[in-house]
């Protein structure tokens, strides 16, 4: 129903798309419709429509995608200019200049030249119109250099080596959405093992239970458990299941928690301590293998009452996911919050 | 000065997040009243209003108690009346979590405790002082009894001055 592409317009799809894709292209627009069409350009009857109307097609600059102003000044990436720099510019002004030297038109190039001659090299209003030193700029999460320290969730895209992974690991890359790269680099820990036994009238029914730990090293951190009469299935059971249970944890700079938290499993209960940056981790190694899984550099613990290896490692995990968010607190209060270290250090800890 | 009431204040005012009360009287007392209107001011309450036995009538528009209801003036409190008051407190939730999660005595009733300005300052910046731990939770508060009133500690510390350590609130 829709007008033939002309050999111009194919030798245009051509170069976007490739023959599958084209094929598939054509078999869907020879399915339309003007039926559909009609149903498309109506306005909805259903019970999703909308109250009131709008072009949904157009896209409104105000409502739909607003245009703001540049949230800082601040570039990073601003360095001063070197003598080469300089150079480069002021042969470049002579080259550009007027054949007569003396006319009028010479002199107002090199009055132009001289207040528009730059210093620094990168965005130009963070030389001509920054913020006070006093009372720097803070910077959205994407404009400063803080490699590493966003918390990047996995992209759901798996791609290659998919036909070759065991069932096993295949169903986790299915239900995780992780590539068998992505699971390769995650940090996994089998650090609790022992074997457990089953009494029956039949005699004894021994099997090995592991307790494992996984997390990217970036804010993601689950922990599982799995029993099996095998000891490596139930390790990689364990594993597996660790890997499946990740769920992203608070932490403050990146680095430690936010306040001290406490975490009581059975007869287990452990308090964890936030501490300043290059402080390490002064705590049991338990705690220590879950903090290098989240990748919490800088934290203190302490376990009181009981030390059962499994609770500890459970009451651990629930102390850290038991945190809350500041700004969450601050919201609740109907507070305004301030971090007054990002804004002493402009974002840049 | 009974810190006892206070102590069941506190453990009431727990017991009402718990059960995801929307409103809560609690003993009028001037205390009571300096406290709930500190705890206010620092964000923990919605509302805070005088009233009897039974919950003062909503205000038409905001649909909870509020002291400046027109159409339910509060009554004075008299001789004959100052017994039977309340004060009516409207509790506070965020993403279905209670704001006041926690609310302990630090001074208790047979064993007080007044702070200066210096203890004060170190327990804000979450170090120990004297018996007393520090203000290491995100969001934790405070509340000192001083001549200038019921005030969280920091604030105390800004004004540099001290006072009876009333409770801790999270």
């Amino acid at each position: 129903m829709f007008r033939p592409y002309t050999e111009k317009e194919k030798a245009k799809l051509a170069e976007k798309y490739t023959p599958a894709q084209r094929a598939v292209i054509d078999v869907g627009e020879e399915a339309v419709t003007n039926k559909h069409l009609a149903y498309q350009a109506s306005a909805r009857q259903n019970h999703w429509s909308l109250k009131y109307y709008d072009d949904l097609s157009k896209i409104d600059p105000v409502v739909d995608h607003p245009v703001r102003a540049p949230y800082s000044n601040t570039d990073p990436n601003l360095r001063l200019k070197t003598d080469d720099d300089l150079d480069e510019d002021l042969a470049n002004f002579i080259r550009n200049l007027p054949e007569n030297e003396d006319s009028p038109e010479a002199d107002e190039a090199w009055t132009e030249f001289d207040k528009k001659l730059r210093l620094t090299v990168g965005k130009e209003e963070g030389e001509r119109n920054p913020r006070s030193a006093a009372a720097p700029d803070l910077f959205r999460p994407g404009e400063a250099n803080l490699d590493g320290k966003i918390l990047r969730l996995p992209s759901t895209e798996s791609k290659g080596r998919t036909e070759e992974a065991p069932p096993a690991l295949l169903r986790l890359m299915q239900m995780t959405g992780f590539t068998r790269e992505q699971i390769i680099a995650l940090r996994v820990k089998s650090i609790v093992d022992h074997r457990v036994v089953n009494q029956t009238r039949l005699g004894k029914i021994g099997k090995m239970y592991y307790l494992s730990v996984a997390g990217n090293g970036n804010g993601l951190l689950g922990i599982g458990e799995g029993k099996s009469e095998e000891p490596g299935e139930a390790r990689l059971q364990s594993q597996y299941r660790a890997i499946r249970n990740m769920q992203p944890i608070l932490r403050y700079e990146g680095r430690t928690i936010f306040g001290d938290v406490k975490g009581k499993v059975s007869a287990t209960e452990l308090e964890l301590y936030a501490r300043p940056p290059g402080f390490g981790l002064r705590c049991q190694q338990y705690i220590w293998e879950i903090c290098k899984c989240a990748g919490i550099a800088d934290l203190a613990a302490r376990v009181t009452r009981s030390r059962n290896p499994m609770n500890t490692v459970k009451a651990t995990v629930e102390a850290l996911l038991s945190q809350k968010d500041p700004e969450e607190i601050a919201r609740a209060r109907g507070k305004k919050m301030v971090d007054v270290r990002k804004v002493y250090y402009a974002g840049l800890v | 000065m009974s810190l006892v009431l206070l102590a069941n204040t506190c453990s009431h005012l727990q017991n009402a997040s718990k059960a995801r009360l929307g409103l809560t009287s609690i003993p009028s007392t001037s205390l009571h009243l300096r406290l709930a209107l500190a705890l206010q001011n620092a964000g923990f309450l919605s509302t805070v209003v005088r009233g009897g036995q039974a919950p003062p009538p909503p205000h038409l528009l905001l649909n909870h108690p509020t002291p400046n209801n027109e159409a339910a003036e509060i009554e004075p409190v008299t001789q004959e009346n100052v017994a039977s008051r309340r004060l009516w407190l409207g509790m506070k939730y965020w993403n279905s979590e209670p704001v006041i999660e926690k609310m302990q005595m630090v001074s208790k009733p047979t064993r007080r405790i007044w702070m200066d300005t210096e203890g004060l300052s170190t327990l804000v910046l979450g170090r120990q002082s004297g018996y007393v731990k520090g203000l290491r939770r995100p969001g934790e508060c405070l509340f000192v009894t001083t001549d200038k009133g019921v005030m969280e500690a920091r604030e105390c510390v800004e004004k540099k001055i001290g006072g009876m350590l009333l409770c801790r609130v999270y």
